[in-house]
């Protein structure tokens, strides 16, 4: 555990709390719960957990509507449970990774009540963003463009208008006031000093607002940003900040600044994009964005995923390209949310487990972290019926009894629905059946997490792309150290032939990383491969006397 | 009594080429012995570094006899005690029955600790309760280190054939295959060590492990071998060590601590491991006469029936961890009579490589798992018995080089089911 560069070779597990397991039969997933369940994700391989908002919260946007920052939502349980579960964690050699929302908090929040009060221009009034007219900061775009039609909301009680980037009821904190800083630097001290290893922050390009600009990436918000680490790298060691900026790849480095501002980011253009090529049977989509991708500092890495807890984003593709994925991918019109598809991994590859492996090859092969949501790992279903992005929030399915052993309670009490459909739901998808079946998912992805844990080169190694004839091939080397790996994956439905020049490597044995499978030796000509339908094979390239 | 010297806040610098030789003794309950060790250990050092500075710690786990007065006779001027048994932690607290100094690596631990702390150029470790220890083990393990830059000198005793099966059969094939190198006895107590590598264990997470009490003898050898380190051995002669007053223990309980062991550390190891590509050769041991070591008595008849007892009660467990392939290949074996009894090498090896992945997989609790491999091992034994007890020593021990190869080639199988495991039962 006292590895500075751990994120760079983790399998991260991002999980709500209040949906992997209750375990008092209120409907509500908890710590104590989690604790229980820290023997199954130990036994996935992960070696970090990304644990949603789980603070005080009225829970109008699942928890990133903060209402306290240094407690627990007493539903979740209690900061001593917390505490029981983060050193259960680490006794696992599990890191665990907590949410930072720093842009906003809930309307609720002691300090917005406070300073609704508080007369204008005062310390207190000016922990938020007010302005006496809605004009201001006019070329901000609106975010959640299906619920809110302005950034600016009236408050009566301050009679003022404040500034939001997301829900009206989520007012976003003003950085241009000193004191809030300090406020969340001793939050961040807080938590760190309990003893967890780093914070998802969530929403940073949006700290800072100006006139005449997006209110986005500002050179002030990188200011924040860097004293936010400077303050952690001067007292806790070896933990680690992940930026949520979803931007184009040119504007995200700039979150990691000269290896001092954050250690990780979110690289939201590919996810789009491994998704796209897939469908068009084409690997441009993947090599454009990849080849696009700038580099970075040494000591940070890309945090890579292909689904989260939030829609299927498609604010980084062009309109043409968003159109093609939404007859690709939504051909039903309520899976579509805000500009995205709210739809977990299973359902958007049609349950295809040539597919869902496919992509997770890429996703455990791309540079980068890769983060797996929970219950992706057993090809879990969705319920866009559910409104917001609550249906990829759905409780984790363990058994095919009652509430799919989510919780004793009586099923009109959950949180929310489990899943049910004939295909998806919890008889037929669960983890007790897999863990019974020695060829699932839930078995293939521990291989696969175990399989990428032993070779260091799949996350941090450099990225050279192959370009054989055949585009519905992909084909890529990656080197680090001594290791050098190359990766192939047919991203179409039927047998591919595919010929790569290899000649660099003359004299080197592939072998098939997999099974541990010697291939012929590589020559001068090209080296010839067929690979089945979505089907991928990794190599390490092996010199022997 | 001083400090442990495990709670130093500051930093070891890098150790010197003219740094110190230190030899560190492990001591419990060796009043009968411990005088002639530190007294042989004085000498060694007077006799092999005479030109370097030199220091002997004595680490006691808390001895009730007259272990720390002999010590201290011996000792005269000459070194210090640590005292370990004061800070005994709970993780020294063994449900097994265990044979050996409580608190066995913290106190290896303290010895590094000093050693690094002091800028040794080498360190040797010795244990003070064995008999048989003279000065020219000092200069033997610790030569190679001061002279000739090796990181690492492990010992060898001349045994007999049959003495040091489980190592024979097991723990030198298995560190062979795995990490390429020919250290015929690795976890062996006595060792000696450069600064460098003093360095490098010391920031492993060895000492934290559970188990670390059993295990450090066979983790301090392997995280050697998966370095980049310079590794030798030394001909120590005849190894005798004096009585603690303990029974022995049961091969079941051997085998869960020094196997277990060995399979735990392949987890901590395994991206190192899988890297690791041929045999490096190791620096051939000199070859101190000594008398010829006298043959234990082995029950080749009684140990068949063990294994044949096994097969009807434990197959079902078996079938967990190993293929139907070797199931049958088992029943072939057991069906033969006595004199035809030969476990075919790769078969012995593709059980131990399936008895590791399937303490990785937990497929089921690892004791249990562990003690039902002890009819196999007997089985392998006798065949082993069977076919080195009527030949020289020198053939025997090519015998356990024909084995070892066999690890070898079976490394490759090992390497594929522990990546893409064969879950082979699920229920």
């Amino acid at each position: 555990m006292r590895d500075p560069r751990w994120y760079q070779h983790a399998v991260i597990y991002e999980l709500p709390v209040k949906s992997f397991f209750d375990s008092n039969d209120d409907g509500i997933g908890d710590f104590p719960g989690l604790i229980d369940k820290l023997d199954y994700i130990e036994s996935l391989g992960v070696t970090c957990l990304w644990l949603l908002p789980f603070y005080p919260s009225p829970l109008r946007d699942d928890g990133y509507d903060i209402a306290d920052y240094c407690q627990i939502h007493p539903s979740y349980g209690t900061l001593e449970e917390f505490t029981r579960f983060l050193h259960a964690a680490h006794e696992r050699r599990l890191r665990v990774v907590i949410e930072l929302v720093l842009n906003h908090t809930s309307d609720e929040h002691a300090w917005f009540q406070r300073a609704r009060l508080a007369p204008p221009g005062s310390t207190e009034r000016d922990y938020y963003v007010w302005s006496d007219t809605d004009a201001k900061y006019r070329d901000a775009r609106i975010i959640f463009v299906d619920s809110e039609r302005s950034n600016w909301t009236w408050d009566g009680v301050a009679r003022a208008h404040y500034w939001h980037r997301f829900f009206h009821h989520q007012p976003d904190l003003n950085f241009d006031n000193p004191a809030v800083l300090e406020e969340l630097l001793r939050v961040v001290d807080f938590w760190l000093a309990l003893g967890v290893d780093g914070f998802r922050l969530d929403a940073v390009p949006y700290l800072v607002e100006r006139d005449g600009t997006s209110c986005e990436n500002l050179p002030e918000t990188h200011a924040v940003l860097k004293a936010i680490r400077r303050h952690i790298d001067e007292r806790w060691p070896n933990r680690m900040l992940l930026a949520e900026a979803n931007q184009w790849p040119a504007d995200v480095r700039a979150y990691f600044g000269e290896g001092d501002e954050c250690h990780m980011a979110y690289h939201f253009p590919l996810m789009p994009r491994v998704f796209m090529g897939l469908h068009v049977e084409d690997r441009q989509p993947l090599v454009d964005i990849l080849r696009a991708t700038p580099p970075i500092p040494d000591l940070c890495q890309w945090a890579l995923f292909l689904r989260n807890h939030d829609e299927l984003t498609l604010e980084m593709v062009n309109d043409d390209e968003r159109d093609y994925m939404y007859l690709a991918y939504s051909a039903d019109p309520q899976a579509r949310l805000n500009l995205g598809i709210r739809r977990r991994l299973a359902p958007l590859l049609g349950n295809d487990r040539r597919r869902i492996e496919l992509l997770n090859s890429l996703l455990f092969s791309f540079p980068g972290t890769p983060i797996v949501y929970y219950g992706d790992e057993i090809g879990m279903g969705d319920n866009t019926y559910l409104g917001d992005r609550n249906g990829v929030r759905t409780p984790m399915q363990w058994t095919s009894d009652r509430n799919a052993r989510f919780s004793r309670t009586d099923p009109a009490r959950l949180y929310s629905p489990v899943i049910m459909d004939p295909i998806y739901g919890y008889q037929a998808v669960n983890v007790e059946a897999q863990e019974r079946d020695g060829s699932s998912l839930l078995q293939w992805m521990r291989n696969l997490i175990g399989l990428r844990k032993l070779f260091p080169a799949l996350g941090l190694g450099s990225l050279e792309f192959l370009e054989p004839a055949n585009r519905k091939v992909l084909a890529y080397v990656r080197r680090h150290g001594a290791d050098t790996i190359l990766c192939v994956a047919n991203l179409s439905r039927s047998v591919q032939p595919v010929e790569l020049d290899l000649g660099a490597f003359e004299g080197f044995i592939p072998v098939e990383m997999l099974g541990y499978t010697d291939f012929p030796v590589i020559g001068q000509p090209p080296y010839f491969l067929t690979l089945g339908p979505y089907g991928f094979y990794w190599f390490e390239l092996q010199r022997r006397a | 009594m001083a400090s442990t010297g495990l709670n130093s806040s500051v930093g070891p610098e890098p150790a010197s080429a003219d740094g110190p030789v230190v030899a560190g003794l492990l001591c419990y309950q060796d009043a009968d012995t411990v005088g002639a060790v530190v007294a042989a250990v004085r000498e060694g050092l007077a006799v092999h570094f005479a030109d370097v500075t030199t220091q002997i710690v004595l680490v006691d786990a808390g001895s009730t006899d007259a272990t720390e007065a002999r010590a201290r006779e011996a000792l005269g001027d000459a070194g210090e005690i640590l005292d370990i048994a004061a800070a005994r932690s709970t993780a020294d607290f063994l449900d097994l029955p265990y044979h050996g100094i409580p608190g066995k690596a913290r106190a290896v631990r303290a010895i590094l600790t000093a050693a690094s702390e002091r800028r040794a150029q080498a360190c040797v470790i010795l244990d003070a309760g064995v008999r048989t220890v003279t000065p020219d083990w000092v200069g033997w393990l610790a030569r190679p280190v001061v002279e000739r830059a090796f990181d690492f000198v492990s010992p060898f005793y001349q045994r007999h054939a049959f003495e040091g099966a489980l190592t024979k059969g097991v723990v030198y094939p298995v560190v062979r295959a795995l990490y390429g190198v020919r250290l015929r006895q690795p976890a062996a107590a006595e060792f000696a060590c450069s600064g460098r590598l003093v360095d490098h264990v010391l920031q492993e997470d060895v000492w934290e492990r559970s188990g670390s009490q059993l295990g450090i003898d066979i983790w301090l050898t392997t995280a050697a071998a998966s370095g980049d380190f310079r590794l030798s051995e030394a001909a120590l002669g005849i190894r005798a060590h004096g009585v603690r007053g303990e029974e022995a223990l049961d091969l079941g309980t051997t085998i869960v601590q020094v196997v277990g062991s060995l399979f735990t550390d392949l987890e901590r190891r395994a991206a190192r491991w899988q890297r690791s590509r041929g045999l490096i050769p190791v620096e051939p041991p000199g070859a101190p006469s000594a008398a010829a070591p006298v043959a234990p008595n082995v029950d080749v008849e009684r140990l068949i029936e063990a294994c044949r007892l096994g097969y009807r009660e434990l197959r079902d467990i078996w079938t967990w961890v190993l293929p139907p392939r070797t199931i049958v290949d088992l029943k072939k074996l057991l069906d033969r009579p006595v004199a035809e009894f030969r476990l075919d090498d790769e078969l012995w090896a593709r059980i131990v490589y399936d008895f590791a992945i399937g303490c990785r997989l937990r497929v089921a609790a690892r004791e249990h798992l562990l003690r039902s491999l002890v009819p196999l091992y007997s089985g392998w034994l006798a065949s082993y018995v069977l076919q080195v007890r009527d030949v020289s020593p020198e053939a025997a021990d090519l015998r356990v080089e024909t084995l070892a190869e066999a690890f070898d080639a079976q490394k490759s199988y090992l390497i594929a089911r522990w990546r893409w495991p064969e879950r082979l039962r699920t229920e």
